[in-house]
């Protein structure tokens, strides 16, 4: 513990904006993830085990496609494409069979899933670890903003990150689709008896959380190492996140991301060797005071 | 029995021994087991492919020569999953059920002391071939009398490392140091003791900021940040594998490695050379394994052969389950015969040749049956292949003698 | 009461059964199995008294086994005390925990009690892996178990172990057995099946639920008592929460209605694993695809499935 080190950070406006911008780039990508998972449960009442997966295929498919047309938007776009198609036969083939089912059922078959994708990667692209490298645009020098250090880069994620959540939410509260989606949520019976195709619905809603999961690992390609197995961590932090949000809500999740994302950068210099524990005695102190998550729904 | 990816030459040149040799009595002409464990799937499956990669090689080259002591080698290979008890269930089964005479453990750190218990309860044959972790041999009480270790070891590591950096920091007036190393038993470890003689070597050494990433850890951007708000001068990692190139890339995007100096023990090693787009030149690394350490015929040529057979270079693991093969092969010779017990006895001092030795030879100390004599060395990195320059080998003297002095001071001997 | 004798006399007869095997075949690879299926069907069977019996999904059982496995490893490693001794505190040592995190997760309901339980697991798996000077962080605790020797017969021989691992495995499944058949098991059924009206029948909910958390981490540690034998130490990833899913799948695959559901949702994860493993490398391509046909196929686990077609009614269930 070096509590002196977190307070010298806090006081200096260097450290401040650094470590600020380092955990808010941790907490958007993590955002993104924990979206789609959280909209899939929100609708759904599915607990998606294999979400960390669709993150992974995504930064795969991204790194290929980088590979092939040299463009990393293109390679961006191909790992949320990608993924998206992934979650409608995801949802099809194998979820939509255990809808009602009990939560340990839903849980197995994203395991086998898991265990699956992450062979069928190293069938596929080989055991080695990957890295996309930096899209020449960005191999640019970092900003000094306030002292701090910001890399171009980064800023460039998170306003992507933001425009995409941005976007979901204004999709979520203003389209005619969004309100049926917030009205499934709310009752699923409701929407059905109104003639709506809710089988159509569910496809979508595995869709748009597939492309989340997919974008953030093409995203994230550039700068963090593709293995087998690599959606594993990030699928702990994203259920944490859910979970302190408050499973279904979208705004939860953000503000939860961030927290989490802060609680890393700060806690790195304040406790090092203790970071992940901070992380879970932060979930269970939400979870006693609010027992389902800040922003969740009481559940009846 | 089916053994999986059992390689077909290997059962095609074991039967041709057979054949070939068909006055020999079926007791001698027995194949000779040996169960090789590690790990396959998962985030580290690669370590153990490049290990079993090398093996293939060895086991090739040894039973064209007529094998261990007349008797072709037959290898059984199982998963782990990097999961201790998994590896312990596996060793025994290998044991037990497969009929192995032997065994080349090829478990990091956990696994590795689990197989060590197994090795204790059946009396069994083994060699480590990855686990680092000093103590594996050093501590005489996790010692056991029929295990051998041919992987590289922390302490070597450290002690060559500091002296290396002391001269460095000399040279160039480096004195505020950081570290950024992963959160476990390796990672911090290998630190402290690095730090312990960088300071032996250079006592004006001031540590000012250490940072302890996850193993597996997606993102290290707080990390960095971390590193980059210390200002140091210096900074020692002894991240490898993923986790070092994806804190090679997001460190280049913050512009790190033109704000410190920095000693990387673990990036001479094809898998993060050779996986990082944008290398940035000038970094003080360790070799892990390059052909041009030591900078002989012997090793460049069985690098290229590697690289011919399985399309990319070997890896650290892959010249730590070639030694360990090799020692098989040597106590065979010395023994007259393929029997662990006798195989276990030639072990204990064993000098052999080997393209990986610093002279061309490694030898297996008999004080406590771990291999020493192997090339380790330091040099700086280049943004193109060769990758690395200037590689220069350590003196084991040196080595011998500080580490005699550890092992006192720890109460190992 | 009749059929408790019954359940008695069943269980003397598989002991018997049991330790006649090691006479007709000399595999050891199957004493090992039935080691690790005692380790692991006493661990997920303790699930079960949650799961399928009180209707709380726990994602973070594995604490309690993880906490089993560390708690007796270190009281023989540190302490001298006997082995006997050592089973015990175990599980004092583990009731205590059980009473303080159960009174927190309790609280919880459904989903938010699953994830708050993996929490507490996590949690208990980082302070390990940070305290390194107890308990060797991720190296796992090392150098072995000493003194495995009760009233002369020495465990860490593997016929021993064998033998004392199929009996502590069947009188732990009949102590379960037992409860779930009390009025107690009836309680626990009734806040499974409709917790208000539990209530307003005039059960204390939490205290009844507390309880059966309490004691299904009993259960679960000497669970990781067997499997710190087996191994001799303990390791992180027996607290990880693999192992958590592990038992899960286990009880979802056998069975969550009926008591011997999870026990052979054990032998059939561990003869999958072992027979798997042997023959390819793509292990969870292999497995997966096997899971999922299981899954699918049969919609509920092989236990239960079974009664169902032969007209019954599952005993166990989650609504």
């Amino acid at each position: 513990m070096d509590l002196d080190a977190l307070l010298g950070c806090v006081t200096s406006s260097s450290c401040l904006v650094t470590q600020t911008t380092s955990g808010l780039i941790v907490g958007m990508l993590l955002f993104m993830v924990a979206a789609g998972l959280t909209l899939i449960f929100g609708v759904l009442k599915i607990v998606n085990f294999a979400h960390g997966t669709f993150y992974m295929l995504g930064a795969y498919i991204a790194y290929s496609a980088f590979m092939f047309t040299g463009s990393y938007f293109l390679g961006v776009l191909a790992g949320g494409l990608g993924m998206a198609i992934f979650g409608v036969i995801f949802e099809r083939v194998l979820i939509s069979r255990v809808y009602g089912a009990n939560v340990l059922m839903q849980l197995l078959i994203c395991y086998a899933v898991v265990l699956i994708c992450d062979d069928l990667v190293k069938i596929v692209w080989g055991p080695d670890f990957y890295a996309m490298g930096m899209p020449p645009a960005f191999q640019v020098p970092p900003l000094f903003i306030a002292g701090g250090v910001v890399p171009p880069f980064y800023i460039m994620l998170i306003l992507v990150a933001l425009a995409i959540g941005g976007g979901l939410s204004l999709l979520l509260g203003l389209t005619k689709i969004g309100k049926i989606i917030r009205a499934a949520a709310h009752n699923p019976n409701m929407v059905s008896a109104l003639g709506i195709n809710t089988t159509l619905l569910y496809s979508l809603v595995f869709a748009v959380g597939g492309m989340l999961a997919g974008l953030a690992g093409g995203l994230a390609a550039p700068v963090r190492s593709l293995t087998p197995g690599m959606g594993f961590s990030i699928l702990i932090e994203s259920f944490i996140v859910t979970v302190i949000g408050g499973m279904g809500s979208i705004g939860g999740a953000l503000i939860a991301a961030v927290v989490l994302g802060l609680i890393r950068s700060f806690g790195t210099i304040g406790f090092p060797l203790f970071t992940e524990g901070l992380m879970y005695i932060a979930m269970i102190i939400i979870l006693v005071f609010k027992p389902s998550g800040l922003f969740g729904k009481e559940i009846v | 029995m089916r053994q999986y990816n059992l390689p077909r030459r290997t059962v095609l040149t074991g039967a041709a021994a057979v054949l070939a040799t068909p006055h020999i009595a079926g007791a001698q002409a027995k194949a000779v087991r040996i169960g090789m464990q590690a790990t396959f799937s998962g985030p580290l499956a690669q370590s153990g492919i490049t290990h079993r990669n090398a093996i293939e090689m060895e086991v090739d080259r040894i039973n064209a020569a007529g094998g261990l002591a007349g008797r072709p080698i037959e290898m059984v290979y199982r998963d782990s999953k990097s999961q201790p008890q998994e590896a312990a269930r596996v060793a025994r089964e290998l044991v037990n059920s497969d009929g192995c005479d032997m065994l080349l453990d090829a478990e990091s750190s956990a696994g590795s002391f689990a197989v060590q218990e197994v090795v204790r309860d059946l009396g069994v044959l083994c060699i480590h071939s990855s686990s680092e972790t000093s103590s594996l041999t050093a501590d005489p009480k996790y010692r056991v009398a029929s295990a051998f270790r041919s992987s590289r070891q922390g302490i070597h590591d450290a002690i060559v490392g500091g002296a290396y950096a002391a001269k460095v920091a000399d040279a160039r007036k480096l004195t505020k140091w950081a570290t950024c190393s992963p959160d476990y038993a390796y990672g911090r470890d290998t630190t402290a003791q690095y730090l312990e003689y960088l300071k032996h070597f250079k006592p004006d050494i001031e540590v000012i900021s250490q940072a302890w990433p996850k193993l597996g850890q997606p993102d290290f951007t707080e990390v960095i940040t971390k590193l980059i708000q210390a200002k140091p001068q210096a900074m020692y990692t002894a991240l490898y594998g993923g986790d070092l190139t994806a804190f090679i890339n997001q460190g280049n995007i913050y512009a790190l490695f033109s704000a410190m100096q920095v000693f990387s023990v673990n990036l001479a090693d094809y898998t993060a050379l050779t996986a990082i787009k944008n290398l940035p030149a000038g970094i003080d690394t360790g070799n892990r394994y390059v052909v041009t350490c030591p900078d002989t015929a012997a090793n460049r040529e069985w690098g290229e052969a590697y690289r011919k057979r399985f399309k990319e270079y070997p890896t650290n693991w892959s010249w730590e389950s070639s030694t360990g093969m090799r020692f098989f092969e040597g106590a065979a010779k010395k023994a007259g015969s393929a029997d662990p017990k006798k195989l276990a006895e030639a072990l204990r001092g064993l000098k052999i040749d080997c393209p990986f030795g610093v002279d061309g030879t490694v030898t297996m100390r008999a004080e406590d049956q771990t291999v020493v004599g192997y090339a380790i060395g330091w040099g700086t990195t280049l943004t193109k292949p060769p990758y690395v320059a200037d590689v220069k080998a350590a003196d084991w003297g040196t080595i011998f003698e500080l580490e005699t002095e550890w092992k006192k001071r720890n109460g190992f001997i | 009461m009749a059929r408790i004798f019954r359940d008695i006399a069943i269980g003397i007869l598989a002991i018997a059964v049991l330790a006649a095997v090691p006479h007709l075949t000399p595999s050891k690879a199957f004493q090992d199995f039935v080691i690790r299926c005692s380790s692991m069907a006493l661990f997920a069977t303790s699930l079960n008294l949650l799961v399928g019996y009180t209707g709380l999904s726990s994602f973070g059982h594995g604490l309690f086994f993880g906490l089993g496995t560390y708690s007796f490893a270190l009281l023989m490693q540190r302490t001298g005390i006997s082995l006997p001794m050592a089973f015990i505190a175990t599980l004092l040592i583990n009731a205590v925990t059980a009473v303080a995190v159960g009174a927190i997760c309790i609280r919880l309901r459904l989903i938010y009690f699953a994830f708050v339980t993996l929490a507490m697991q996590m949690l208990m798996h980082s302070v390990i892996i940070s305290w390194v000077g107890l308990t060797g962080g991720d190296q796992g605790l090392q150098g072995g178990i000493p003194r495995r020797v009760v009233a002369g017969i020495d465990l860490g021989d593997q016929y021993n172990l064998y033998i004392f691992a199929a009996v502590v495995l069947v009188i732990g499944l009949l102590i379960m057995r037992h409860i779930v058949n009390t009025s107690f098991g009836t309680s626990l059924r009734m806040i499974r099946d409709n917790e208000a009206r539990a209530s307003f029948l005039g059960i204390v909910v939490w205290r009844v639920k507390l309880t059966v958390f309490v004691l299904s981490a009993v259960f679960a540690s000497v669970g990781g008592v067997v499997m710190s034998l087996f191994v001799s130490g303990a390791y992180p990833e027996l607290i990880n929460w693999p192992i958590s899913g592990d038992a899960i799948f286990a009880i979802v695959m056998g069975g969550v209605g009926s008591f011997l559901g999870p026990t052979v949702g054990t032998m059939i994860l561990l003869l999958l694993n072992d027979v798997v493993t042997r023959q390819t490398e793509y292990y969870g391509l292999a497995l997966g695809i096997i899971i999922l046909a299981f899954a699918l196929g049969l919609r509920r686990g092989l236990l239960d499935f079974i009664t169902e077609r032969l007209g019954g009614r599952p005993a166990g269930g989650i609504s």
